[in-house]
């Protein structure tokens, strides 16, 4: 049965190549145009069917496309954006050294750190801390920290964590649309549009702050029933002090630097255009300097951690995942695939401004939420890039929001919603459907994305 | 000297179905820390150790959100281990990869082993997983310091 399985799942990926290549030659690609489609959705339907296997469907892709002359090798390093694998190289190291410090319990306390506690300002608080939380550190380590959060908290009053959990994964993926940083999705638009981490705070955080505000009033409808619950029990089972007092906070010192050194680098992150500016140096510089700074800092002063910082503190398998697709994607562009698609786009819809914001915002959130958002977007940026005489720039908020938006409308649309549901069932049992997610997930979606359009069509910022 | 010279042949064991709570109280009658779980047929399914517990009663993403301590015990794990105790049977909290020695396999060999997977204890079985015996770290240790004293 097993076995079965597999090879319905390889016919479908065969199939499904095989048409896509001939769609390609019948929408204008050259053979290699062709083939180069054909490899990079090898590797996008690897992802799909074969979750676990996608790192070797990548160095299988990877590998094809070299040898059958696609692309040769100086191109391909040079479209792996071996900046943003070190950008994010840097910020894990951080955040490894942050965890160790005990950032936790510290986020366990700044949740419960209010007073007079109640399940109304519980839920704003998960909320909040979720999406300032993916602002800050990449979208998977986020909701680890917070689903255990959530999980702790819920068995301490005796609820179901399951919509709690939601509503976290909810935030999460609109803060990740908030800054540079939150989301590989951030970094990745940033070094190829040029757009700075003063234009993302600008331009993005506000909206981002918008579609928060909305979601959380959206879910204390949704979830009113789950929410009166908690309020019932924290009412029978007491203070927070207590729950508190259950998790420690950590020596405060240790915790105090750790914050301090995560806080300064984010500062310099903040300021790097500025810096660049300053010293005239070219754009991004400073963006993917500062971590690598801050990082071997931290090798320097924990060097008896340093490796395993290194070893176990950076995700290798999803790095180097990220690095092989974005390699893929750049190939696209280079032998000209995506440029051709970008031209049809574009004569398709006149050119019109609002129209292609809206093409690519609601394609990327479609796109979105069914693939990876980073997949998605390394497949988009290339098309993005090969639309002309148009102002890109709300092109690029488009793609932001719809990737990061997009992700929350299935319970596979995003990386944090796959960690989230597993982590759930492995500690509670209890297994969200797909149903029951697309159903709270598309009221959510659209309504941001709309919200995120219209704002992007009409308001005079994104001009 | 190889392994079958020195392990124990009267295996202790549990079947898969066997009550956790049941197994536990067999675990500390018998002063051992870990049972080998086998099946009707006498083939290898699975190991039931002290550690197997503590992992199932504990979150599993322990490893993976840093350091914090447990300066209470939390209300989950208490109900957690009544779950454990009242419904649980020795199939749901076994690791199914058990680490084993073949009969055959010489002293050196089964200490390796052991170094590098990290286990206490390794099953001996043969080309089918039947289990013909056991062998615990202290056997290899005293092994050793037999067979450096040139006894056979």
């Amino acid at each position: 049965m097993q076995r079965n399985k597999i090879a319905i799942k390889l016919f479908l990926i065969a199939s499904i190549i095989f048409i896509i290549g001939l769609w390609g030659i019948d929408f204008g690609l050259n053979s290699r145009q062709a083939l180069s489609l054909s490899i990079f959705s090898l590797s996008i339907l690897g992802t799909v069917f074969f979750w676990e296997f996608r790192l070797a469907f990548a160095f299988l892709g990877t590998s094809i496309l070299l040898i059958s002359k696609t692309i040769d090798i100086e191109n391909l390093i040079l479209s792996s954006s071996l900046e943003v694998i070190l950008f994010l190289i840097g910020m894990m190291v951080l955040i490894a050294m942050l965890k160790e410090a005990g950032f936790f319990a510290w986020i366990i306390t700044l949740i419960l750190r209010v007073r007079t506690l109640n399940a109304r300002r519980f839920t704003i608080m998960v909320s909040v801390v979720s999406a300032l939380l993916a602002c800050a550190v990449d979208e998977v380590t986020s909701i680890i920290l917070m689903v255990a959060a959530v999980i702790e908290i819920c068995d301490y009053f005796e609820v179901e964590p399951m919509p709690f959990i939601m509503i976290s994964v909810f935030a999460t993926n609109i803060g990740s649309a908030g800054t540079v940083l939150g989301n590989p999705i951030g970094i990745l638009i940033a070094t190829k549009s040029g757009l700075t981490f003063e234009d993302f705070i600008t331009k993005a955080f506000p909206l981002m702050i918008l579609c928060l505000f909305v979601t959380t009033i959206l879910v204390f409808r949704i979830f009113k029933k789950d929410i009166q619950n908690l309020d019932r029990k924290m009412k029978k089972l007491g203070a927070n002090e207590m729950l508190i007092r259950l998790i420690s906070v950590p020596p405060e010192q240790r915790l105090k630097k750790a914050l301090f050194i995560f806080g300064a680098a984010l500062f310099f992150i903040a300021m790097h255009h500025r810096l660049e500016i300053l010293l005239g140096l070219e754009p991004n510089t400073i963006l993917i300097a500062v971590p690598l700074i801050f990082a071997a800092f931290v090798m320097i002063l924990k060097h008896e951690r340093a490796r395993k910082y290194i070893e176990e503190g950076v995700e290798w398998w999803t790095l180097l995942f990220f690095m092989l697709l974005f390699a893929q994607a750049g190939t696209l562009r280079y032998i000209g695939t995506t440029d051709l698609v970008a031209h049809k786009i574009a004569a398709f819809t006149g050119s019109d401004r609002n129209f292609l914001i809206g093409f690519t915002i609601w394609a990327s959130a479609i796109g979105s939420s069914v693939l990876d958002n980073v997949v998605l977007v390394a497949a988009f940026i290339p098309i993005i890039q090969g639309f002309q005489n148009i102002n890109l720039g709300p092109l690029w908020w488009a793609l932001l929001f719809g990737g990061c938006l997009g992700g929350n409308i299935t319970i596979v649309g995003s990386t944090a919603n796959i960690v989230a549901a597993g982590i759930l069932e492995k500690e509670r049992k209890v297994k969200i459907s797909f149903l029951r997610w697309i159903i709270v997930g598309l009221l959510i979606g659209v309504m941001t994305i709309s919200i995120v359009w219209a704002c992007l069509v009409f308001l005079p910022t994104y001009r | 000297m190889k392994v079958s010279d020195i392990m124990v042949v009267k295996v202790k064991s549990v079947l898969p179905d066997t009550p956790a709570g049941e197994a536990l109280e067999f675990l500390s009658k018998e002063k051992i820390s870990g049972l080998p779980v086998i099946d009707k047929d006498n083939k290898l399914v699975g190991m039931f150790t002290e550690k197997d517990v503590l992992k199932y009663i504990l979150p599993g993403y322990l490893d993976k959100v840093g350091s914090f301590v447990y300066e209470d015990n939390p209300r989950a794990i208490r109900n957690k281990v009544k779950e454990l105790l009242k419904e649980r049977k020795v199939s749901d909290i076994m690791r199914e990869q058990v680490i084993v020695a073949a009969p055959d396999a010489s002293l050196s060999e089964v200490a390796r082993i052991m170094l590098t997977g990290n286990a206490r204890r390794l099953p001996v079985v043969d080309k089918n997983r039947k289990v013909m015996g056991i062998i615990a770290r202290e056997d290899v240790v005293k092994a050793f310091i037999r067979f450096s004293q040139g006894e056979n």
